[in-house]
This record gives structure tokens, sequence and C-alpha cells, in this order.
């Protein structure tokens, strides 16, 4: 069978951070690192960017504007009530909702932002390389198209590789 | 990060990264225990109960409890008030020492969480019944209709309080969730069984720890943390709203908030302790949720107790200060001395002077003499809702209308009910979820490794 890729396996990550290192030197591609926890170094360095926060950010801008307007919209301008007296644009007591509101709305929001991004979702059909990468194994993924492999494996073996597997 | 040599280590025994798979996620693969099966036996009797007590009151009506004119609420939102507050641990312990960068959040954030999703949703049963005719619930949301189109009341905080538990219920089962997929994936990986494998995988949602998914899930974590931090002091200021801002004598203070916010966190760190200390003897997670935790989470009790003890005693200074007859009949003669002494007394007992006992190391920790105290605690939050709620309500302004409350068996068997519900609900999760955040306590984990 053709393998596509080239895993190296590695069981602490002192040593899949050596490999790491070392591949970015010599500009081997890295077409992804699984961790059973996040490594920062590797996040950091893996050039891969992440504008969640950012469009988190906006979320609740866009919210709190739209709750805004739709409390001021309902209570003021659709159907104007008289609670005993006080005045129907009640600014202060519409803060309470808007703040709930936005916190809300930048929660859902967000989730499905970060379901789809990260390709997360019920049912998914990824395939799995390496059985351990959510236990104890460091997993990095090597694309054959895109690299050398040979120098590949050779790095990885050179520090500290469990095992490489061609799959 | 800080070095942890000054606390002692976070996880003990030396754990490789399998062994902690291993050991957290051993009660997904045993078979359950019979005492797992007696305890899920008797809770679902208590939910039973629970059930039959909203069907008579769905199909009788409020007049099966014992609530009358004038104490308007009663077992009620005592118990709501009791459960929400027992709720706010999760967000106390996931969200606030999250972002205190208090690492050893990471071996009790789980169960607490696990604790908060399922008594809010307890919480959340007594207002919708208490509202009388629960079909026309859909009244409280704004939305076009018929009516006029009539809007609901943005000013009253009873609906802020709608909208604050939803939305709390919500953002904490979301918070819950988002810290299980690693986690979920890890049994997937692990499992032999191909019934567990394709429902843990369902959840799991194809999580394989690659560099984008954990570099979104950061990202994603922050905002939730960053957000939600304001939930663990807004909600239950709001539920302090619904008494403060109506004018009755002991609830119409501005202390309320703060007050409510502290006693909430009271009541759920005592019962993350209840709980914890159960949870780490059956499975055995001594080394994970260790006696140094437990210490920690010992010496926040005492602190929240001072606050307490001090909010206990700033109103009743305040309602002596003021001059104000109700109130000063409120604090001195119906509470302190009169109809409802015994409540006051055991309140302020278990709630602002038991708790100072464990500035004792001895006792602190002697875990038998913590685990009473904790449980008084929840019994003294309890009855501290119990004061705020029917003394006021009992004698106010005017003398002719005073009463008195009884709760009837139907309101009873709801709170035993809500009892079997968290009790139902704290089962399923020690048998079916890692009670532990694996990810997080490798994380943990990690920087003792290096130290080697």
């Amino acid at each position: 069978m053709d393998s596509e890729y080239l895993l190296g396996v590695f069981g602490d990550e002192e040593t899949l951070l050596a490999a790491f290192r070392k591949m970015k030197e010599q500009e081997i591609e890295i077409e992804d690192v699984f961790t059973p926890y996040p490594v920062h170094e590797i996040l950091e360095k893996q050039g891969r960017k992440s504008r969640i926060t950012i469009v988190g950010w906006f979320y609740g801008f866009f919210a709190t504007i739209g709750v805004l307007a739709f409390l001021i919209y309902t209570a003021v301008i659709d159907w104007p009530l008289n609670y005993g007296g006080k005045p129907s644009n009640a600014f202060p007591s519409f803060l309470v909702i808007t703040i709930i509101l936005t916190i809300f709305s930048i929660t859902i929001l967000s989730l499905f932002t970060f379901s789809w991004r990260a390709n997360l979702w019920p049912s998914q059909e990824k395939p799995i390389y390496h059985d351990g990468a959510t236990d104890d194994k460091f997993v990095i993924l090597v694309n054959k198209e895109k690299a050398d492999t040979g120098m590949a494996a050779s790095v990885m073996k050179e520090t500290g590789a469990i095992e490489v597997i061609e799959k | 990060m800080y070095n942890t040599e000054v606390r002692g280590p976070l996880v003990l025994g030396n754990k490789s990264l399998a062994q902690i798979t291993t050991d957290i996620t051993a009660p997904v693969y045993a078979r359950p225990k019979f005492w797992w099966i007696v305890g899920l036996g008797i809770s679902s009797i208590l939910m039973l109960l629970g059930f039959w007590s909203i069907y008579v009151t769905i199909s009788q009506g409020i007049g099966t409890w014992g609530v009358n004119n004038t104490v308007g609420w009663g077992w009620a939102i005592i118990n709501f008030v009791w459960w929400i507050g027992i709720g706010h641990a999760g967000t106390a312990f996931s969200i606030f020492l999250l972002i205190l960068r208090q690492e050893w959040r990471s071996s009790i954030n789980r169960a607490a969480e696990a604790m908060t999703v399922v008594a809010v949703g307890c919480a959340a049963i007594f207002p919708a019944l208490h509202m009388g005719r629960i079909w026309d619930f859909f009244f409280i949301f704004p939305y076009p209709n018929t009516r006029g189109p009539l809007w609901v009341n943005y000013n009253s905080p009873l609906f802020w309080d709608f909208i604050a538990i939803s939305a709390y219920l919500l953002i904490s089962a979301s918070f819950w969730f988002l810290g299980m997929i690693p986690d979920f994936a890890t049994i997937r990986d692990n499992t032999t069984s191909k019934v567990k494998k394709a429902v843990y995988g369902f959840f799991a949602m194809g999580w394989r720890g690659s560099v984008g998914e954990w570099k979104r899930y950061e990202g994603l974590s922050y905002i939730l943390g960053g957000i939600a931090a304001v939930l663990v002091v807004s909600v239950h200021s709001i539920v302090s709203t619904d008494f403060a801002v109506s004018v009755e004598p002991g609830w119409h203070t501005t202390i309320f908030p703060p007050y409510f916010v502290v006693g909430a966190i009271f009541s759920g760190f005592a019962m993350v302790m209840t709980l914890m200390i159960i949870l780490r003897k059956i499975y055995k997670l001594e080394d994970y949720v260790t006696n140094s935790h437990l210490d920690k989470v010992a010496k926040i009790l005492i602190f929240v107790s001072l606050i307490m003890g001090t909010a206990y005693l700033t109103e009743i200074f305040l309602a002596w200060y003021s001059g104000n007859e109700y109130e000063i009949f409120t604090f001195f003669h119906n509470r302190i001395t009169g109809e409802f002494t015994r409540q006051f007394w055991i309140m302020f007992v278990c709630n602002a002077i038991i708790p100072q006992l464990m500035w004792f190391k001895k006792i602190r920790s002697n875990l038998t003499v913590v685990f009473i105290i904790s449980i008084l605690i929840n019994v003294g939050m309890w009855f501290e809702r119990f004061n705020i709620v029917i003394t006021s309500l009992a004698k106010d302004y005017l003398p002719s209308a005073w009463a008195s409350y009884t709760p009837t068996f139907v309101e009873i068997a709801m709170y035993l009910g809500t009892i079997g519900i968290f009790g139902f609900g704290v089962l399923l999760f020690m048998k079916y979820i890692p009670m532990v955040a694996i990810h997080e306590v490798k994380d943990v984990n990690r920087y003792q490794l290096k130290k080697k």
C-alpha cells in the first residue's frame, strides 16, 4: 500500500521539542503535531494562527449593540408601558440584560466558530494517525509529498523517537 | 509558571502520562459497583417523589403548597436560592481560579462544573413551577406576539433572573463540555469496546490533539473564561435583587448583592468539599485530589466564613443604627429573638462560627471533621435563605397581616426530588465522564516531571 505520511512517535515532550526544533532548523515541512496536552512552543512556532479571540471581541461588540437596540425598540419605541411612572427608557436596568445576553451570545457564537474552524462536530470521520496521541504519545506528522522523508526520518530517530512509522 | 516547590506537588506519586490516563478513566471501564447501583436506586426513588410533587403542583396548583397571601414565597424560593448557591462552585472554581492562574484547580474543576450544571438545573425547577401556570411559561420570552405585541418588563429583577439563570445554565454547560472534548477523545482512542468507541467518539467530535485544535481550544477557553468570570458575580447579584428591590424589612438593603455572592461561593465550595472527599476516597484519586488541595479549599472556606459573619453583623448593626423600627423589629425581635430564633442561630453558628474551627491545622487535616463541617455549612446556608425569605415575609409592616408558614408534603417532596436529581446526575457523572480533567492534569504534571 502506498503510504502518504511519515509519523514520528515520541514518548515525552523534551524529545518531541528537540525533533521539532531540529526539523524547523533544517526546514523540513511539518504537516501537523498531535499532543495529549497543549505544548506552547509548538503552538507558537507551527505557524498556524487562530483569530478566535479577535472574532470573539467582535461578537461581543455586535451583541451589545444588538441587545440594546432590541430592548430600546421593544420597550421605548414599539410599545412603551408605564410601570409606576418610571421612564420607559430605563437605561441602567437595561444594562443588566445587555451584559448577560452579550456574554451568552459570545459563548454560543464562538462555540460554533470553534466547531467550524477547528473542524470538530459530532460523528466526524477524521483520520486518526496514532491512537496514543490522546494518551501519552507525541506525534509529528510529515507529508511525503511536501518534505524529504529520508531526512525527516533520520532527524526523528536521532532525537529519540520511539518509532517512525509510514502510513 | 510558578515554582510548585513552595506549595508541594499538585499530583503525587510521579505519575507517567499513561498512568494518569488509566487512573482517571478506570471507573469508565469498570463495571458499576454495588453501592453505585444502590445510590442510583435511592436517587431514582427521590426523583420519582419529586416528579409526583411536580405533577400535583401542575395539576392542582400552588394551593397544594403551604404558601399563603402573607408568606408568598416558601420552600420553593429557599431551595431555588440554595441550589443556585451550590451551583456557583463550578464557575468560581474553573473560572476565577483559571484567571488567577491557580494551577491546583485542575484536579477539581471538572467535578465542580458537573455539580454546577446539575445544581442549576435543579434550581430552575422551582421558579418555573412557582409561576403557577407553567404552560404559559413562554410568555416570559420577549417575542413578537398577538398580545399587543406586549413585551416583557425589562425593569423587573424577576425577568433579569430568568435571563441570568438560563444563560448561566447554558454557558456553564458549554464550558464544561468544551473541557471534556479532549478527554472523550482519550477514551475513544483507548477503549476496546465498540459501543464506547462510537459513543465517546461522537462526543469527542473528531478531536485529535492537533496544533490547530489546541490553539483554537485555548483561545476559546480564554474567551469563555474571561467573560464567564462576570457570571460568578452577576448571577447571584441578580438573584439578590429579587429581594433587594422589594420594600420588605430585612430585604431592602444595599449589602444584598455581595452578601448573596459570597454566600453562594461559600455553599458551593462546601459542596465541592463534601463531594471531593467522597470521590477521592471511593475512586482512590488521592494522588490527584491531594490533602493539600482540600487544605486550600478549607482555607478558602475559613476566609469566606469570616466574610459571612461580617455580613450578618453588618446587617444587624445597620438595622440598629438606622433607628428604623421595622428593621429593628425584624432583626432583633423576629430573628435574634422571637418566633424564628432557632433558624437564625442555626444559620449563625453553622456559617460564621463552626467553620472557624478550621483555623486549627489538626481539625483542617482531619477529613471526617472537615466533611461534617462542610455539610453543616450547607445546612446553615439553607437556614440563611429560610431566614431571609420567611422571617421578613411572615411579619412585615402590618401586624394584622402577619401569618406563619409550614411547608406541605408536596413542597418537601419537591425538595427531596431535586436532591434525587442532583444525586442521580452526580452518580452518572462519576461513572461515565472522567472525573478529573485528564489533559489539564497532564499539563500540570509535566512541570514536576521536568524538574526530576
